[in-house]
């Protein structure tokens, strides 16, 4: 119903204003960062900012925390990789796959979403992490166990013909790539939560048996939930095995679940643009503290304990006070 | 054959043991707080170290190790109820204090990496090599210490809450924080008091476990995850459960190790965890404790 009030149509408006001002920010970065290594930093953010607004959605909106998330990220990274390297499947068909496997198995996951809540979906999403991790590392004749698969190929050039090719060796197309990707993600996932979709997830999230009661289906769309998280999280790591050219099972260690959270939490749980921002940060930060060594995690988890403790709103609620102290009548809106 | 099998039961006894123990928190503050502390796995690695520090600065006494081991768990427990759950009770979450502690658990993982680096340490106590033979079965002194150790504990903690008053109040908290708190019996204490008992178990468990384990500051992680297993195979909050569990898992490590493959030992601990949770979600010996399932 809110749909159609004029303030929302206002509101939809100004979304697509913000789309439009990411989509500048994407095109502008590589022209002022130029080093290869800082661009590699951008596009491993990208990648992060995939996860973490694919955990939000599951965990922001529909309320169940997903421990997994490390799991899905590895199992499209290693599917489409072996899918290339096995079968010799073209990079886009063995993406899709990869990316649907993931989703697949996330709907698969939230099997136990719908029997269990809180800290027994946490357990359960993290003894199915467990298991992926255990799984990558021992079975060696597929995945070369802790060994790892190297010199993986970038995705291959795309040439129209009159048109220049697009070589993504390139670091800069490999950012346009992976960055439009995240923002097209971006967009499909705030325009579903701005929908009647995200009102019924929050309902689940908020009450799952007056919920029910209003005829909404609980398990499927918790499925749902889970399969759109997942997915997101298979197409991070179908574009991570290219980009690093190097797949370990360490990279899938439960902790890479954890390092997700905290980015959504310091971000902002149950907004899209908080994860970003908490991407972007604990992505970002830790490369002005390299000189720092191991302090920088030590900070990565403070910085966790800190936002649940003072700030549970996380960036985008620390934006929103200081945006009310600056301008306490209210005239931004 | 069967001396293998026999072996292996002992093997899988001494090690499931210690799960037991450290299960026995986590189920503890589940069952006063519904609440899981994350970092529990860190103050069993921290056990471990200082049981390793305190017996190489006195000269190979391991016992004076164990006792450093519980204090400094008691003290970790203290400080994390203070610190985390205790401003973070009125909000009322069952996520937030969850996502805190892996905060800390994260903070105090690297600290120690820092601090200790990523070599594992060899922890021999003076118990390790002395052998005790019987008939084709051999034990070290360290697992029969092990097993009296931790015997005694669970015991202990047994009856401390099926027959002492505070250990009825804590049963009472569980069951109903208000109404108990109606009776006299102040919910704020007696949950400090459960961190203390459970951090200090996490610790004995720890400076008992460095010796077996590939003692780094990520030793405690491989352990707390099988913890989580065991309490919910066990049941949340459920003593006889977590007890049970905690043997069968212990016994499922060294029989995977014997006959399958040590690689293995997570993926079939955790199938049994998926497979419970979705037959029988309340664990092996059912509860009524039905809001998460």
């Amino acid at each position: 119903m809110s749909k159609t009030s004029p303030n929302a149509a206002a509101q939809s408006r100004e979304r697509r204003v913000w789309y439009l001002i990411a989509a500048v920010i994407v095109a502008a970065l590589p022209l002022f960062v130029t080093d290869s290594y800082w661009r590699t930093n951008l596009i491993v953010c990208a990648l992060n900012i995939l996860l973490a607004i694919g955990l939000d959605f599951v965990l922001g909106y529909a309320g169940q925390l997903n421990l997994g998330q490390s799991a899905f990220y590895g199992l499209g990274a290693y599917s489409s990789t072996l899918l290339v390297l096995k079968l010799g499947l073209p990079f886009w068909a063995a993406f899709a796959i990869g990316t649907l496997m993931a989703g697949a198995a996330g709907a698969l996951l939230s099997f136990f979403a719908v029997r269990l809540r809180g800290h027994y979906l946490a357990i359960a999403s993290l003894g199915f992490a467990v298991i992926i991790y255990q799984i990558l590392l021992n079975w060696i004749s597929l995945t070369q166990g802790p060994l790892g698969i190297y010199g993986i190929a970038p995705p291959p050039t795309v040439a129209f013909p009159g048109l220049p090719q697009i070589a993504f060796g390139d670091l800069r197309n490999l950012f346009y790539l992976t960055a439009g990707f995240t923002l097209i993600v971006y967009v499909l996932l705030d325009q579903m939560v701005h929908s009647p979709i995200g009102e019924t997830l929050t309902a689940i999230r908020e009450d799952e048996v007056s919920a029910a009661s209003l005829g909404i289906d609980g398990p499927k769309w918790k499925a749902f939930a889970f399969a759109v998280s997942s997915a997101a999280a298979g197409a991070a790591g179908c574009f991570y095995a290219p980009l690093v050219g190097t797949l370990v099972p360490d990279a899938f260690f439960v902790s890479e679940s954890f390092m997700i959270l905290a980015m959504v939490i310091v971000g902002g749980m149950g907004t899209l643009v908080g994860p970003v921002f908490g991407a972007v940060l604990l992505t970002i930060l830790p490369e002005f503290l390299r000189s720092l060594g191991d302090m920088r995690l030590i900070i990565y988890g403070a910085s966790v304990t800190l936002a649940v403790l003072f700030m549970p709103g996380g960036i985008v609620e620390a934006f929103h006070l200081l945006r009310h102290r600056l301008f306490p009548e209210g005239e931004m809106r | 054959m069967s001396s293998i099998v026999l072996q292996q039961a002992i093997n899988g006894i001494v090690v499931g043991s210690l799960y037991v123990l450290v299960a026995l928190g986590l189920t503890l503050i589940y069952g006063v707080l519904v609440q899981i502390n994350f970092a529990h796995a860190d103050i069993v690695t921290l056990g471990a170290f200082a049981a390793y520090g305190v017996t190489h600065l006195l000269s190979g006494n391991y016992l004076a190790g164990i006792a450093a081991a519980l204090g400094l768990g008691a003290a970790l427990g203290w400080l994390i109820n203070a610190g985390i759950f205790v401003p973070l009770r009125e909000r009322g979450s069952e996520l937030l204090p969850l996502i805190a502690t892996i905060g800390v658990s994260i903070m105090l993982q690297n600290a120690m990496l820092a601090l200790l680096g990523p070599i594992p340490y060899a922890f021999d106590t003076p118990y390790s090599n002395q052998v005790i033979r019987l008939g084709t079965l051999f034990l070290t002194v360290q697992n029969v210490l092990i097993i009296l150790v931790s015997g005694v504990s669970i015991a202990l903690l047994y009856g401390f809450m099926k027959f002492t008053f505070l250990g009825k109040a804590l049963r009472a908290v569980s069951q109903d924080r208000e109404t108990a708190g109606l009776m006299g019996i102040n919910p704020g204490h007696l949950i400090m008091l459960t961190f203390v008992i459970a951090s200090a178990l996490a610790g004995l468990s720890g400076a008992m476990l460095g010796p077996v384990l590939v003692l780094t500051p990520f030793a405690g992680t491989s352990v707390i995850v099988k913890a989580f297993a065991i309490v919910i195979i066990g049941g949340f909050g459920n003593v006889e459960g977590t007890i049970l569990a905690g043997l069968l898992v212990g016994l499922i490590e060294s029989y995977t190790t014997q006959f399958l493959d040590p690689g293995l030992i997570d993926i079939v601990v955790f199938a049994l965890l998926l497979l419970t949770l979705a037959v029988r979600p309340t664990g092996l010996i059912a509860e009524r404790r039905e809001e998460n399932v």
